[in-house]
Order: structure tokens, then C-alpha cells, then sequence
């Protein structure tokens, strides 16, 4: 170095001694040379940095509350420049942090760097794995979506069962008997200012302890060989750390980010699973039922962590030669290969389970639908209000709860166990010429208590007696013409339909109108009408499968304004009720416009639908 | 040590240098476009059309402070009719005249004057009945927008401009 920076470096090294400190640090000796074994550790030091400053970076656009800690992550991850860049170093960068400490354990256990004199670094590793899991665990539900809040209440619940103090305990870390806003505060004061300060501290003291007592070369090592950390040590660290952000930067570019499920709800089916490296555990406790559970929540994690602490107890001949090891390692190895089984069990059981792939499914489905609603704002009543407005999920929620006993709609209802018509296609062309086809199929009135009153129009009564008139079947183009003209009713009410409205045929339509306004209404009603208006079942035909219609039958079915007075006669079984009482008009409303769009096959969605980012 | 060693020593710490740059870049470029982005985010100063007033509800040369209440986005938050600020109105027949009640020279509240003319409570800047500056510290006059009548009320497009300076700049 020359010129005038080295003259400023001259000056500042007068007052600082920054030189001989740089120097100290460069020329550690590392005895029996320079390995790529030992890369793990300074990796782990660059990617919890990387952590430091993405996470500094993440508290500057976070706001943890129940209500704003989804907004604000959804907000970093779709709507601030480089937020999803950012978040997605962070998650991936954890995941890093556990592999990376895997690695690091496996490579001081095998090499025995716990031995005399190196004991208490050995144990202060084993203190930083478990402030990194507790990183892990804390971060997880800061985002507040589904899938952090279910794994983390697991992880409540497990504290909860511990004896004697268990119920403290979790009540202790959740802040109270619930999950909620102090949870979070709680989760984030530990996440973003206990562990990183104790981290720090532990790292410190780890570093200071590995520079007193150096490397530990592998056993047969030639001890005379003696590198320098700068520049041979340093350059595999540099490198390791490079390679270990590039996986995190693929990886981060691949997710686009981080995912982020729906808002946490309390009240939703929702299958939890805990991070990827949580899953052994996870797939253990299926194995271990009752009294045995606790073994698996608590027993197993304890012995572990026992006999991880006691291993230089255990293995204390001065060799670290790994022959004569083999017994004080065995556990380790079967421990990693234990994780490893159990993990892969876990990804073949959810991979190879229809239920869970569903339930994941419909999880996805409302993850994609809250992330686009976000786009345009959450409400500062939270996400949650922000889903339980959105019609096409509130509709179909009512219909679940309200019309799925005896309703099949899309893949809402049970095809097998339903008791009123299949909605699918309900109000359309199809639909009519069904109708008069075979009233009285499985998927039309066949399980109602209707069954029987309406005839076909196309074949003979089964019941016909030998001396009834002569059936003539009504002729194809004169179906045709009712179908249509029933139809074109509800035209008006399907957005993004006016085309076919057009597109009818208005003699068509013409026809249509004089068949079934002079003969349907033999049975039927047409605007309030009817040849026998006061008696029988079959319901009005004007306004048929419109919204008005639908909301008409759900208020009250028996009004006239469908089907008649005697409708809901409690003396038929199985007819269908009036829902005024239960549901709201909105929610009538609501239901009416979700059934005759579902019914059509679209959706409610009136918003974009599809995610910026994906 | 050998000319070669000393040759492959001189590359590792350049190699190092250059690794360690690119580290420190990779997170130090998205970081800091991370952290301006919101810079460049208006807060709530789009301009937009905002329903006030009746136009009969406003006197004649008098000056009526009316709120601007529209829906808005607070980074994550969106919120329905909310307070965004305030806006003094003066009525000229079929006219009227709207002047950002937010003082030119450090944001202060503008406040008329029993004269019909303005002022600026915190460092005495005083503005003229058509918001003209007439003296005090402040760079420029009171802030104009745009009016229209629309159905009978008043509708305003409400802006906001930067502090401070004396060429007027909307924000946002």
C-alpha cells in the first residue's frame, strides 16, 4: 500500500492499533493446515449476520399485533420494493442456520473437539443451538398466518403438558390462557431482543475459547503442517459462506420470497405442520400414544440434549483417533440417522395421504385468495375481517353450514348422503331440459319429499294404467324452447353473461313464453297465477333461477313468491325450510348471488384474483 | 517462500477481497432498496376529487375550514372515510376558491383572521384573503387547488406540497 491511503492508515493506526489487531486475528495459526472440515462454523458466524441484517432490516416494515402482523409481513412480501428479497434471505437463511448447525455438531463430535481442554466450548455450542432453535421457534409465528400459528400452538401445547409447572409455563409464553396480541409481543421481544443479545454474548465467548484453544485435527493429522488463518483458512470460509448465500438466494428466488399462508383463524380446520427440521419430532408423536406421548415431546429431546452434554464425560481417553470411539458415537450417528428416517417418513406419509393433500389444497386456495385481497389494502380491523368479507368466501361458508346437509354444489355437499337437488347447473338451459326429462332423478328431486308430483315430459308415468290416455312425449324443439326461455330469466343476473342473452333466439324465446305460460301453469304459477293457484307444489316460473328468485326461496319457501303456502306443511318430511330466522338478509343475499353464480360454475371473485408474484 | 507461493498468496487475498465484497453487496443493494422504497410511496398525497361541502352552506367571502374525508392507505392499512386534512374554502358567487390549510414555510395549521385573511399561528407568517403571502417567514402563499361543483356540493382536488420551499411542488 502507498499514497494517500496509507498515509491515512499510518495516522489511524497511531491512535487505534488496528494493525496489530488485524494481524492477531489473520495470523491465528491453524495447526495441521487449512481444511474445508472446518468451514462450518464461520459459515454459521456470516449467515447469522446475514440474519442480523435482513431481521434489523424486517423490524423497520413489521408491526406485531394480531390484527397488523400479517398485513405488515403480506406488505413486505408483495408490496415493498426488495421486501420479498429481504424475507426471503431470512427464512431461508434460519433454515440455513439449522442445516448449517447439523453439519457443524457432526463435525466437531466426529473429529472429538469436545475433549480435554475444550470442554466448555463444546458446551457452549450446544447453548447456541439451542438459542438458534429458539430463534427458530419464535420466528416462525411472527407472521401470524396459518401456518405458524397452528405449529406454534403445538409447541405451546407440548410446553403445556410438561409436569408440575406445564400450565405456567405455557401461559408464561403465551402471554396468557390465549393466543393473541401479547403472544406475539411476547414471541417478538424474545426473537429480536433476548436471543440475538445472548447469541451474541454466547458466540463471543465461543469465538474466544476456539481462538485459545485452536483447531482439533483429525486424528493421524500432521501436526508439524502449519497454515495461517489469512489467507488459506479465511478463503475456504469466504467460499463456504458464498456458496452457503447462493443456496439461500436460489432459494429465496424460487419461493419469490418466503410463503405466506392465510391469516391465522382461530376458528379453521387447518393441517399444522411445524418447520421442515421440527418434522421428526412431529412424525414421532404419532408413533407414541398416551402415557408414552410425553417420551416423545419431552424424553426424547431431553436425552438427546443429555447425552450431547455428557459426551465428554463419556469419551474421555485423550485419543481422538474415531476407531476407538465408535461406542461414545454411536448414538450420535443413530441420532442423525433416526432424524433423517423420521423426516422422511414424515414427507412419504403427507405426500401419500389424500386427506392431507386436500386439506393443504383448500389451505393454498384461501392463502392465494387473502394475498390477493391484501393487494388492495387490509382493513384495520385485520385480515380476518378483510376474508370474512369477501363474498365468494363468506358465500360459500354459509352454504357449508347452511345448505350442504342436503345441497351438493361444486364440490360443496355430499353427492351420496344429499337430500334436495344438485345445484350444479341450477337455472340453466341444461338444467330445464333435465327437468322435464326426469324430474325425479338422484341429482334432481328423486330424495325429496317432491318426488313423484312433477311428470316427465319425454316418457310415460311408471305407475300408467292400461286405459290412461295415449302418452305423447313433447316434441325435442318444443323442450328446447321452454329451456331457453326459462333461462333467459336470470340472464341479467350473471355478470359477464349478457352475451348469451343476445345470442338467444327471440322466436325461440317467443315460443318458449306461450308453452309455458299456457301450459306449465296447469301446475306451475307464473307471476303469482296458476290454473289451481292456491294447491299443489309446483313452484312459480317467473323470475325461475334468478337471484331474487333464490333469495325468495331461501327467506321463506313457502310465499308464493316460489313455491306455495303449503310448502312447508309439517306434515311433509324433508321439505325444504325457511331460513329467514337463522341468517341475515345480507347473508340471504350473499348465499342467493353464491349459489346462482356456482350454479353457473363461476365464482364470486370479483377482485384481481391472481397474486402479483407468483 | 517461493515466487510462485508468493504469487498464489497475492491472488487468495484478492480472491478474498472480491468474495468478500460480493457478500457484502448481495445484501447491501437489496437492502438498500428495501429500505427507500417507501420513500417514494406518497403517503396520502395523490391528488384526487374529494366531495366537501354544499356550495350554499359557504357565505359569500367568508372564509368556512371544511375536513377532506376520503379512504386511505396507511402502508399495510386501508381505512374507509377517513379525516386527511383540511382545506379553507371562499366563496365568489358560483366560485370558490380552496387554499391548503397547511402553512407553506413548516407545516404549521393556517388559521383566518377575523379580517377574512390568514394566518399562521406557530411562526406569524400571514397570507392575504386570496392566500397571497403579506408577511411572516413563509417561502411563498398559502397553497391553491382545483374546485368544481359538483351536484350542488363543493368538490376539491385535494394535493399536498412540499414544505419549505418557494416554487410550489405537489408530493406524493
Amino acid at each position: 500500500m502507498s499514497g494517500p491511503l496509507s498515509r491515512v492508515d499510518a495516522w489511524l493506526d497511531e491512535r487505534l492499533g488496528h494493525r496489530a489487531i488485524l494481524k492477531h486475528a489473520l495470523d491465528e495459526p491453524v495447526i495441521g493446515g487449512a481444511r474445508w472440515s472446518y468451514v462450518f462454523g464461520s459459515a454459521l458466524t456470516a449467515v447469522f449476520l446475514i440474519q442480523v441484517a435482513t431481521g434489523l432490516l424486517l423490524m423497520s416494515a413489521y408491526a406485531p399485533s394480531a390484527t397488523t402482523a400479517w398485513a405488515s409481513v403480506h406488505y413486505v412480501t408483495y408490496r415493498l420494493a426488495a421486501g420479498w428479497i429481504i424475507r426471503g434471505l431470512h427464512h431461508f437463511g434460519s433454515q440455513a442456520m439449522v442445516v448449517l448447525l447439523g453439519a457443524h455438531l457432526f463435525q466437531v463430535a466426529v473429529f472429538g473437539a469436545y475433549k480435554k481442554p475444550r470442554e466448555m466450548n463444546w458446551f457452549l455450542g450446544l447453548a447456541l443451538m439451542a438459542v438458534t432453535l429458539g430463534f427458530s421457534l419464535t420466528g416462525y409465528l411472527l407472521p401470524w398466518d396459518q401456518k405458524g400459528y397452528w405449529a406454534t400452538r403445538v409447541a405451546t401445547n407440548i410446553a403445556g403438558t410438561s409436569p408440575v409447572i406445564g400450565a405456567w409455563l405455557q401461559q408464561l409464553m403465551q402471554g396468557g390462557p390465549e393466543y393473541g396480541n401479547l403472544t406475539l409481543t411476547r414471541f417478538y421481544s424474545l426473537h429480536v431482543g433476548l436471543l440475538p443479545l445472548t447469541l451474541f454474548a454466547l458466540l463471543g465467548a465461543h469465538v474466544a475459547l476456539f481462538r485459545k484453544h485452536g483447531v482439533t485435527p483429525p486424528h493421524g493429522a500432521d501436526r508439524a503442517k502449519i497454515d495461517r488463518f489469512f489467507p488459506r483458512q479465511l478463503g475456504m470460509d469466504l467460499a463456504a459462506a458464498m456458496a452457503v448465500l447462493g443456496v439461500v438466494f436460489l432459494l429465496a428466488l424460487r419461493e419469490h420470497g418466503a410463503p405466506l399462508d392465510a391469516p391465522a383463524d382461530p376458528a379453521s380446520d387447518y393441517p399444522a405442520r411445524p418447520e421442515w427440521y421440527f418434522l421428526p419430532l412431529f412424525q414421532l408423536l404419532k408413533y407414541l400414544h398416551g402415557p408414552m406421548e410425553i417420551a416423545g415431546t419431552m424424553g426424547v429431546p431431553a436425552v438427546a440434549a443429555g447425552y450431547l452434554v455428557l459426551l465428554p464425560w463419556l469419551d474421555r481417553a485423550p485419543t481422538t483417533a474415531l476407531r476407538t470411539r465408535t461406542t461414545y458415537l454411536a448414538p450420535l450417528f443413530a441420532g442423525f440417522a433416526g432424524v433423517a428416517v423420521l423426516l422422511g417418513l414424515a414427507i412419504h406419509d403427507d405426500a401419500s395421504d389424500p386427506l392431507f393433500q386436500r386439506a393443504r389444497r383448500v389451505a393454498d386456495a384461501r392463502a392465494s385468495t387473502a394475498n390477493a385481497m391484501a393487494m388492495s389494502g387490509v382493513p384495520a380491523e385485520g385480515p380476518l375481517t378483510m376474508l370474512a368479507h369477501d363474498p365468494e368466501l363468506r358465500g360459500r361458508a354459509i352454504f357449508e353450514r347452511s345448505c350442504a346437509q342436503c345441497h351438493v354444489l361444486g364440490d360443496v355437499g355430499d353427492r351420496k348422503k344429499a337430500a334436495a337437488p344438485v345445484l350444479d347447473g341450477w337455472g340453466t338451459e341444461a338444467w330445464v331440459a333435465s327437468m322435464m326429462d326426469d324430474p325425479d332423478a338422484d341429482d334432481r328431486f328423486g330424495h325429496t319429499p317432491l318426488k313423484g308430483t312433477m311428470p316427465s315430459m319425454l316418457r310415460p308415468a311408471p305407475d300408467r294404467k292400461p286405459d290412461d290416455p295415449p302418452f305423447k312425449p313433447m316434441a325435442d324443439a318444443e323442450v328446447r324452447a321452454v329451456a331457453v326461455f326459462l333461462a333467459s330469466q336470470s340472464d341479467g343476473d350473471t355478470p359477464g353473461h349478457a352475451v348469451s342473452a343476445l345470442a338467444r333466439d327471440p322466436d325461440e324465446l317467443k315460443k318458449g313464453e306461450a308453452i309455458v305460460t299456457n301450459r306449465c301453469t296447469s301446475c306451475h304459477l307464473w307471476k303469482g297465477e296458476g290454473d289451481d293457484s292456491s294447491q299443489g307444489d309446483a313452484p312459480e316460473l317467473s323470475g325461475w333461477g334468478t337471484v331474487a328468485w333464490a333469495r325468495a326461496q331461501i327467506t321463506n319457501p313457502a310465499t308464493k313468491a316460489t313455491y306455495r303456502e303449503g310448502a312447508l306443511d309439517p306434515k311433509t318430511k324433508g321439505h325444504m325450510p325457511r331460513f329467514d330466522e337463522d341468517l341475515s338478509a345480507d347473508d340471504i343475499e350473499l348465499l342467493a348471488r353464491w349459489v346462482h353464480v356456482h350454479a353457473r360454475g363461476g365464482t364470486l371473485r370479483a377482485r384481481e384474483t391472481g397474486e402479483r408474484t407468483r | 517462500m517461493s515466487d510462485g507461493d508468493t504469487g498464489r498468496r497475492g491472488a487468495l487475498k484478492h480472491l478474498i477481497v472480491v468474495g468478500s465484497a460480493a457478500i457484502g453487496c448481495a445484501i447491501a443493494v437489496p437492502a438498500a432498496v428495501f429500505i427507500a422504497a417507501p420513500v417514494k410511496r406518497g403517503g396520502g398525497g395523490n391528488a384526487r376529487w374529494v366531495k366537501t361541502v354544499r356550495l350554499d352552506a359557504l357565505r359569500e367571502g367568508e372564509p368556512h375550514k371544511v375536513a377532506i374525508v376520503d379512504d386511505e392507505r396507511d402502508a399495510w392499512t386501508i381505512s374507509r372515510g377517513v379525516e386527511l386534512g383540511s382545506v379553507w374554502l371562499v366563496r365568489h358567487g358560483d366560485d370558490v376558491v380552496a387554499l391548503s390549510a397547511v402553512c407553506p414555510h413548516l407545516g404549521c395549521a393556517v388559521t383566518a383572521l377575523p379580517d377574512a385573511t390568514f394566518g399562521c399561528p406557530c411562526h406569524t407568517s400571514t397570507f392575504a384573503a386570496d392566500g397571497a403571502k403579506t408577511g411572516g417567514p413563509s417561502p411563498r402563499g398559502m397553497d391553491p387547488l382545483a374546485t368544481k361543483i359538483d351536484g350542488g356540493y363543493v368538490a376539491v382536488d385535494f394535493r399536498k406540497f412540499r414544505i419549505g420551499t418557494h416554487d410550489r411542488e405537489a408530493i406524493g
